[in-house]
């Protein structure tokens, strides 16, 4: 168990820098996902955090240990990779036991170890095969146990699930929290689906270009989103952004878009970046739209019914934009939909950055 | 410390034993030969005999004998004997391989004059004869009854007996045994000022008597060694010519009988044939002449007790004329008889540029591409190309200005780099990297990369041993200008460049397409039998190829060759009157020839890399094509072969390396024939170093243009593919930007 | 998933693989038809029988023998154990330089290839006197150490290309998850590169036996006593300057050839696993 500490990591590769100063604090024994989408650095962070690239510039503390020069085995970590990596020319039980083995671990204590885990993951029946014979989801829990056997400080996942098919992928990410919670163990876990990140992590990490642009619990991050791009990132269907203006009006501001927009906007909220004719993106997520008159109109185009709930599509303010409404609601496409908007987000024109006040 | 005594005794033990074995016997003397069979076993018994104990006898390989020699005698580590034929004395002594002989050779022993003749260079002997080879005449009793009085007699003899069975056998292409006819005319192959003598109305009329024994069905056409033995043994041949090794041969065919008789006339001219002799001697090299116990050694072999055991045991004909040769042996008194009317082979180093033209113009005019006149011409012409005189000695200054440059130039750059910061920091990186190499880098560099250097260096020197003078670049001017001749002349460098680079393609087509669609189909997870058929298909790979390229060559014999077997086949089968193919007198036929055995040597090589490709191709990728909706061939083009291609390239890369310097092929099936064509870039080096006088320097610059050719070939394919790869990645290197940073 | 063959493609298969045996096989058929008649029959025959069948030759050539001992058992493990420690070492030397091209940035990584390329291309016409000078000079000459040198470093740029493309084909991420697993990066490479290579490793090290056991011009040259000579050797003795002894010579081939069959039948397991399927893919 250790608490992961990264400051100020840079990283290029020949002329792009891939990491732009990066620091991430991960508490002991907590699941950390870094997440964001492809290029964005993830994947190099945490190989930097396994030593398998090497820092520019930089430190990565596990508890007060500087591991930033240290080979990976001298980490204490363990790596699930994208691909698994399962040595061809061993089964089961020898992958299992390979780390153990390098470092001289008694014959015995390997066997109790190696059982112990497949246990827990049910790899039993697997142990004396190739990993050629063995189907991608027993792949994937061959990788799982072979980090687990190591009783690691540190978990590292680069991506576990994203070979696996939709149902499995489900059921894995529920396995990996259980275990994680479990073990207790602390665990970095990169991916790019929005979905995992949320329902792994106790802290998220949104990377973009090199840079964390958020950090925070997951809720937290997605109802307080510190950028458009973190916002747009989180929740699915993803916000709706529409350009609009910020017009001082009686009782205080609001944001003004075409085709007669018009949103009230909380001084409270958004406290002192309301500036009467500031450039602004309004953003609403689909779920904090409700029907009701006096708020304004969405021309609806197309409606998908879900069963539970439907989406209708449909032109607000001049952008595209989806509302999220109830299965019971009566929409027809072509319909001028009356709807109000519960929350709503305002990030600057030009940074991106959002006007919510500090809190 | 418990273990010192021990150790220090064993010390003194070992120096005593060393000092024992220095002072109490001497140095053993060394005798290399490259005798079988029962020449061997005398050689042994003599030795055996005359020193017991301090001979250390060597048999070599007659094919190694030679550049052996040349490499052991300069270091010291040769022999201090050794027993080779008199003609390569010449050469020999240029090289300083050889001493004189001392008192080694008995002057009061009645060696024959021929023999005696023979090793003498200058007024002194060089070796002391043993034994005299020539050619005679075998007779088959059972089918003929007298000696022919003259060779035009034999052409009666072609009514007479059967079909298959012909009047005479030798090897008519040869200029060994077409000397003995050429001497009936008068003529000879090499005058006494090193000029080729096979020239004029003399040398015409000998080829044009031999033609129309050919013509007539009188002598086998292209006949070696092998097939005149298998022809006379097996009673398909009434004569032969040939020496005593064909005894040897005869030995074991019982129901066979046969005697030997003298050459006979020639009718045009009413001289007998005379052929010609080889003095089998024993040579001593300059540290062996200078013991007093080699020499010693030396003139106890050629002793008459000696040369009577020899006489006994092996049946060699003795080189002199005291021997007591076994009563009634009528065999060597036939050969003795015809020793003496034999010629001896001069010794000069010319004669070792003699061969190749002669044995050319003389299948040339057997196959009638050419009168005897114009094909004799054309010898001269190329005797004479190759005895050309050296280039003058060239000043080395050019080359020490160009080392100094070229020294100059590299030490700036290792300035400029050493101040980069970059190249510092990437020296730095690399550093893990060369502790992985170093020990490979030492390995070629020492071994491969030095001995190839030294090697190309040779390129800028002219001349054999004892007269070799720094040219500079005139080994190439002379190559790149054909030696004066027309560019496109045959045997010139852009003509065999042409031939290679058509031999080099064709061959790797069939390789890679024969090599990949076996595979293909070897690799299939259902084929039965796998294993049987990929032990039985990498055969022609592992027989060495020096023998199955030589049973190639025999399919290919007009007269007696598999492939006619299946036309003549195919005629009883079909009564089609196919003609049998002479297939080494037209090129296209002859390269046909050297390709289908090269071919047949080199597919497995390229199956079994592909099958290791092969194994890194993932079965559900095949798969997905399938379900894309990809036809067979689609897959097989789209998917499997870009797959394999980056594991084959290297091997393909080498692959037309090595077809491009593949000599033994071009050696040992077409020989060159016909007429030199077929000949590719290498086999012309080798023929240059080995037998057109060892001009050394000028192979090496043949080497040297090899490799600059193909090197400038694979810089050019390289750059060819690294620019489509550059087409081919860019669009997605655009595209993809900064996402390649993050996934690596 | 089993792929679906039809008994015609079936047949057609087999069908290929006969006719292609058939062309192996001919040549060789005429080589042991030689072996066991020494003749070549003097008249075109299609098929390779031998005429008068005799065991001579073969008897001839297996059973020499000089004071006692079995020259031609020796002389045939000379032949073994040169090309065994031909393919060792060759393969030896060239598998961590190979690796290192795969995997490493090395500064002159390009120079490096194209000179291992170059060592190719050159003919050897004039190169055989600096080697044995060269032998000489690290008293090696007469030896078979010296021999199993030479071959050894001749055969390191073609196993360096081999197996360089073989190494780049092993996905990165096994060494790294060996290495986050606890091994070094020479121990990941050890236990982990290498083992998924074998198949590469097989063929290369078969390749390098096969040049070492067939080569004689080198072995006549550099070796100096008879009882260290190799099979080539021995066989080409059989190649006189006025005549050859073909049977003899082919029946000493095709004892040659069996022990080279031999370790490819065995070295094929190697060649058909598909051992590189450990990751997601295959």
């Amino acid at each position: 168990m250790a608490s992961v500490h990264v400051r100020d990591l840079r990283k290029r590769f020949g002329k792009t820098e891939v990491l732009k100063g990066v620091s991430v604090e991960v508490p002991n024994g907590s699941f950390a996902v870094l997440v964001g989408p492809s290029g964005c650095g993830k994947s190099t962070l945490l190989r930097t955090l396994a030593g398998l690239e090497e820092a520019d510039e930089g430190t990565i503390h596990f508890d007060d240990r500087d591991v930033t020069r240290l080979a990976p085995r001298d980490r204490d970590i363990a790596m699930v990779f994208q691909s698994y990596a399962l040595y061809p020319h061993l089964t089961v039980r020898d992958n299992l036991a390979f780390g153990l083995r390098l470092r001289k671990t008694p014959e015995a204590e390997i066997a109790a170890r190696v059982a112990e885990a497949s246990e827990t993951l049910g790899l039993g029946p697997l142990l004396e095969r190739l990993p050629k014979a063995l189907s991608g989801g027993q792949r994937q829990r061959v990788a799982m146990g072979r980090a687990i056997v190591r009783r690691p400080s540190l978990f590292l996942f680069d991506e576990p699930l994203s070979n696996l098919d939709a149902a499995l992928r489900a059921q894995v990410r529920v396995d990996i929290r259980k275990l994680h919670d479990r073990l207790g163990a602390t665990s970095v876990y990169v991916t790019h689906d929005q979905v995992e990140a949320m329902t792994l992590a106790d802290v998220i990490f949104v990377l973009n270009k090199g840079v964390v642009e958020q950090a925070g619990a997951p809720l937290e991050v997605f109802d307080r989103p510190a950028t458009k791009f973190v916002a747009a990132f989180l929740g699915s269907p993803a916000m709706n952004f529409v350009d609009v203006r910020i017009e001082r009006a009686e009782g205080g501001f609001r944001a003004a878009g075409q085709r007669g927009l018009s949103v009230a906007l909380d001084a409270a909220t958004f406290g002192d970046s309301l500036e009467d004719g500031r450039a602004a993106v309004l953003g609403v997520r689909p779920h904090e739209v409700e029907l009701g008159e006096g708020g304004v109109s969405l021309a609806v185009d197309l409606v998908e019914a879900l069963g539970p709930e439907s989406y209708a599509h449909g032109d607000l303010g001049g952008g595209a934009f989806v509302a999220r409404l109830d299965a019971s609601s009566p929409v027809k496409k072509g319909e001028a939909l009356p709807i109000r908007l519960r929350t709503v987000h305002l990030f600057d024109k030009e940074t991106g950055t959002s006007l919510r006040g500090a809190r | 410390m418990k273990r010192s005594p021990r150790f220090v005794a064993a010390i003194v033990a070992l120096v005593a034993a060393m000092l024992c074995a220095t002072s109490a016997i001497a140095a053993p003397m060394r005798l290399w030969h490259a005798y079988r069979g029962e020449e061997q076993r005398a050689l042994e018994t003599l030795v055996k005999q005359y020193a017991p104990g301090e001979v250390e006898l060597l048999a070599l390989p007659y094919d190694a004998f030679g550049s052996k020699l040349a490499a052991a005698i300069p270091l010291g580590d040769g022999p201090d004997l050794f027993i080779d034929a008199h003609e390569r004395l010449g050469d020999y002594r240029a090289r300083r391989l050889v001493a004189p002989v001392g008192d080694a050779l008995d002057e009061a022993a009645p060696f024959s004059a021929p023999a005696l003749q023979a090793v003498q260079l200058d007024g002194q002997a060089f070796a002391v004869p043993l034994s005299q080879k020539c050619v005679a005449l075998y007779v088959n009793t059972d089918l003929v009854r007298d000696d022919p009085r003259e060779l035009e007699d034999l052409v009666a003899l072609r009514a007479t007996l059967p079909k298959d069975v012909f009047p005479l056998a030798y090897e008519a292409q040869g200029a060994y045994a077409h000397a003995a006819i050429l001497a009936a005319f008068g003529g000879q192959l090499l005058d006494a000022s090193d000029q080729l003598a096979f020239v004029g109305p003399a040398a015409e009329r000998s080829v044009e008597l031999v033609r129309g024994l050919l013509d007539q069905r009188v002598v086998p056409e292209d006949a070696d060694g092998s097939l005149v033995t298998n022809l006379f043994r097996s009673g398909k041949a009434a004569f032969a010519i040939s020496g005593p090794w064909l005894a040897a041969d005869l030995g074991s065919a019982k129901e066979l009988h046969y005697r030997v008789a003298l050459l006979p006339r020639i009718r045009a001219t009413g001289q007998l044939m005379r052929p010609l002799l080889t003095v089998e001697s024993v040579m001593m090299s300059p540290k062996g002449a200078a013991r007093a116990e080699v020499r010693a050694l030396a003139r106890k072999l050629a002793s008459a007790e000696a040369a009577s055991l020899r006489a006994r045991v092996a049946r060699t004909l003795p080189a002199r004329g005291d021997v007591e040769l076994p009563s009634g042996d009528r065999f060597l008194g036939t050969f003795a008889a015809q020793a003496a009317l034999a010629i001896p082979m001069p010794s000069s180093r010319a004669m070792r540029a003699t061969w190749e033209p002669v044995n050319r113009a003389l299948r040339k005019v057997l196959r009638r591409d050419a009168t005897a006149e114009v094909a004799l011409a054309e010898a001269k012409r190329r005797f004479d190309d190759v005895r050309r005189p050296l280039p003058p000695p060239a000043s080395p200054a050019p080359l020490a200005v160009l080392i100094g440059l070229g020294a100059l130039v590299g030490a700036f750059q290792l300035v400029r780099s050493a101040r980069d910061a970059d190249y510092g920091a990437a020296l730095r990186r690399s550093l893990p990297a060369y502790r992985y190499v170093l020990h490979a880098v030492i390995a070629i560099g020492v071994l491969v990369m030095l001995p190839l250097t030294i090697g190309a260096g040779t390129s800028l020197f002219a001349g054999g041993a004892g007269d070799t003078r720094y040219v500079g670049i005139a080994n190439f001017v002379s190559i790149l200008t054909a030696r004066g001749g027309s560019l496109l002349s045959s045997g010139s460098f852009y003509l065999v460049l042409a031939v290679t680079c058509v031999w080099t393609v064709v061959n790797l087509f069939f390789h890679v397409t024969i090599g990949v669609a076996l595979a293909l189909v070897l690799s299939r997870p259902i084929m039965r039998l796998r294993a049987m058929y990929r032990v039985l298909l990498i055969i022609p790979w592992a027989v060495p190829s020096y023998v199955t390229a030589l049973a190639w060559k025999g399919m290919f014999h007009r007269q007696f060759g598999a492939v006619t077997g299946v036309i003549l086949g195919l005629n009883d089968l079909l009564g089609t009157h196919l003609e049998p193919i002479a297939w080494f007198s037209s090129f296209t036929t002859a390269f046909t020839a050297n390709v289908a055995t090269n071919v047949w040597l080199g597919f497995p090589f390229m199956m079994v890399v592909t099958l290791g490709a092969l194994t890194g191709v993932p079965e559900e990728v095949l798969e997905a094509a399938e379900v894309d909706g990809a036809t067979r061939w689609q897959r097989l083009r789209l998917v499997t072969l870009p797959m394999i291609r980056p594991t084959l390239m290297p091997s393909i890369t080498l692959g037309a390396i090595w077809t491009f310097n593949m000599f033994n092929v071009v050696f040992l099936v077409s020989g060159g024939d016909p007429d030199g064509t077929t000949d590719i870039l290498v086999s012309e080096a080798y023929r240059w170093a080995f037998t057109r006088e060892a001009q050394y320097g000028y192979a090496a610059a043949y080497s040297v243009l090899i490799f600059l050719l193909l090197s400038g070939a694979t810089r050019l394919s390289e750059w060819r593919r690294s620019a489509r790869e550059a087409r081919e990645r860019a669009p997605v290197d655009a595209a993809a930007g900064a996402a390649t940073a993050g996934v690596p | 998933m089993k792929r679906r063959v039809s008994p015609a493609e079936s047949v057609a298969a087999h069908a290929v693989m006969v006719i292609a045996v058939a062309f192996a096989l001919y040549p060789v058929l005429w080589v042991v038809a030689l072996a066991f008649s020494g003749a070549r029959p003097p008249a075109p025959h299609v098929l390779p029988l031998p005429t008068s069948p005799t065991l001579r030759p073969l008897l001839d050539v297996g059973g020499a023998s000089r004071d006692g001992t079995w020259l031609f058992g020796r002389q045939l493990m000379n032949s073994i154990v040169v090309a065994l420690a031909t393919a060792g070492v060759g393969v030896g030397i060239a598998i961590p330089a190979a690796y290192a091209l795969a995997r490493f940035t090395v500064l002159g990584k390009e120079g490096g290839v194209r000179a291992l390329l170059a060592t190719q291309m050159f003919p050897t016409v004039a190169s055989a006197v600096p080697l044995y000078l060269l032998l000489d000079a690290l008293g090696l000459l007469n030896s078979r150490t010296g021999l199993v040198v030479c071959y050894a470093s001749t055969s390191v740029p073609f196993a360096i290309f081999q197996l360089r493309a073989a190494f780049e084909a092993i996905p990165a991420d096994l060494e790294e998850a060996a290495m986050v697993d606890g091994a070094t990066r020479f121990e990941a490479f050890l236990r982990v590169v290498l083992p998924a290579a074998r198949p590469a490793i097989a063929v290369t090290a078969l390749f390098a036996f096969m040049s070492a056991y067939n080569e004689f011009i080198l072995a006549a040259t550099l070796l100096g006593r008879e009882e260290m000579f190799t099979l080539p050797v021995v066989l080409q003795r059989f190649v006189g300057e006025y005549d050859a002894q073909w049977e003899h010579f082919a029946a000493g081939a095709l004892v040659v050839s069996i022990p080279v069959m031999a370790l490819f039948y065995v070295a094929q397991r190697h060649l058909v696993a598909g051992l590189t399927s450990g990751g997601v893919k295959g």
